[in-house]
């Protein structure tokens, strides 16, 4: 084997191996929404094996999700390419994965930003989306601590 | 330092007032919330400037300046009034006020002022570095490549919802910070907006999209996306999320296929719900001096709906993508 071939390998096994431990969620969904990959962050938070999960349907592996809501949100992914974003303030979690800090975290779940984007395959079609969930628990309880002080302040503002 | 005392029985004006001071006027800011606070403050030595309202329960403002010309006070009063009577400018004159501003209050008038009795000097401007005009085949270039963008994004947007898109003229502009205030002020037309923020990245190109919807518009969205349940706060979200996500996602798109780039989005923030446009964006709105704005405003046959999508592109971005640019110009 070349070199470049090795140092190729290489690259994609590295590349494999930092997908499988980021710290955000990867999913590949089909059009039937069926489970195509799951990496390590969903894996550990779901407690769910990939061989689990593979070629599931997404609904029946969390039938807490608003289908017809998840469906509408992918709808213009698949329709049009364009990448969907869904931020905790519309819903708060799409799965419930408890808080990343079971002990000193203030929240009890996971707060997540999720971003839909299509995968185009060779032929051009957009057949399967990538979805990316990211823990925003952190982000979440500091905005509503601010909100909750700001209102206390302006309260005490109104009474002096 | 310089301390300048605001008296109005409002809060609402008094926060409307204190945002009306010069940005760059290092001062300290009190507020009273009636004459008799006004006049304590001032007995505490607070105020070297009082902005006064006249009508308030407990002590008014004429009786404040009353009080100021009898004990003999060295602080420079302007009275800021809804009472637009003629009496009112020359009773208060009368008892020593500088000026008289009518309500609502504008920031130019009030800095205007301020430098007309040397309250506030304005300081020498920085000397900068002259950022290249936009050249108008330049401007034509982004112009249309905005065109073509906009032109699949609102065919994104027919498709998606099964309604007729009035595509309009997209507007360039190389602004600075203050003009887009401004310019957003004029998208207001006096109502109360939504709005979602998003940044962007492309190499050597950044910026923000900024996506405006009126409030009045979601009733008729709700409508088109054949909603059943009630609009409440949640679904409006929802909507504007969507609509954002479709007309940002698909314009970014076709600018960055026409620029051979690609972009990567941050995710949306919500600049906030049922607001008025300066206050969605009053934050830091000093860190950054010139921006190329590319001002999109949507509306929707039939419908009364009115969104306006604002890319925001930083200074330093142009060169990049006026370089890029160059190219559709060669023959």
């Amino acid at each position: 084997m070349s070199q470049s071939m090795l140092s190729d390998m290489s690259e994609f096994h590295w590349m494999m191996d930092m997908l499988q431990t980021v710290d955000v969620g990867l999913v590949v969904l089909d059009r039937d929404f069926k489970v195509k990959l799951w990496n390590g962050f969903m894996e550990s938070h779901s407690g769910l094996l990939p061989s689990q999960v593979r070629e599931r349907c997404l609904f029946d592996l969390f039938p807490e999700i608003d289908k017809k809501w998840f469906i509408n949100k992918s709808r213009p992914v698949f329709e049009l390419r364009n990448r969907a974003f869904i931020i905790w303030e519309q819903r708060p979690y799409l799965l419930r994965f408890s808080n990343y800090r079971p002990l000193t975290g203030t929240e009890d779940f996971m707060y997540q930003n999720i971003t839909l984007s299509p995968l185009t395959s060779p032929t051009g079609r957009v057949d399967h989306i990538c979805m990316m969930i990211y823990d925003v628990t952190d982000v979440a309880a500091g905005k509503k601590l601010l909100e909750s002080a700001q209102v206390t302040l302006s309260e005490w503002q109104e009474r002096v | 330092m310089f301390s300048v005392l605001i008296c109005d029985d409002s809060q609402v004006a008094r926060k409307q007032v204190a945002k009306c001071l010069p940005q760059d006027w290092d001062v300290a800011v009190h507020f009273a919330r009636h004459g008799e606070e006004a006049v304590t403050a001032l007995d505490e030595g607070k105020g070297q400037l009082l902005l006064l309202d006249l009508n308030m329960p407990v002590m008014d403002g004429y009786q404040v300046l009353e009080h100021i010309q009898q004990a003999g006070l060295h602080t420079a009063v302007i009275v800021i009034s809804g009472d637009i009577q003629p009496e009112a400018h020359e009773r208060v004159k009368r008892l020593g006020a500088l000026e008289f501003i009518e309500k609502p209050i504008k920031p130019e008038v009030l800095s205007g002022l301020l430098v007309k009795h040397q309250l506030f000097v304005k300081e020498a401007a920085q000397p900068v570095k002259q950022l290249d005009r936009l050249e108008p085949a330049i401007r034509d270039c982004y112009q249309e490549i905005t065109n073509i963008a906009m032109g699949q994004a609102g065919d994104h947007l027919a498709r998606i919802f099964n309604v007729f898109v009035k595509l309009p003229i997209p507007n360039v502009n190389l602004i600075e910070a203050s003009e887009l205030l401004m310019m957003l002020q004029d998208i207001e037309d006096k109502e109360t907006v939504s709005g979602i923020c998003q940044g962007f990245v492309g190499p050597g190109v950044c910026g923000e999209a900024l996506f405006i919807l009126s409030d009045s518009s979601f009733t008729d969205v709700a409508k088109i996306l054949d909603i059943k349940e009630e609009v409440d706060d949640r679904v409006q979200l929802e909507l504007l999320m969507d609509a954002a996500n479709i007309l940002i996602g698909t314009c970014l798109n076709g600018l960055a296929n026409q620029l051979d780039m690609h972009f990567s989005q941050g995710h949306p923030v919500v600049l906030g719900q049922h607001r008025n446009i300066t206050e969605l964006i009053n934050t830091n709105r000093t860190r950054w001096r010139r921006t190329l704005a590319i001002e999109l405003s949507y509306g929707l046959e039939g419908y009364k709906v009115q969104c306006d999508l604002i890319l925001l592109l930083t200074e330093e971005s142009l060169k990049v993508l006026n370089n890029k640019l160059s190219h559709l110009l060669e023959d």
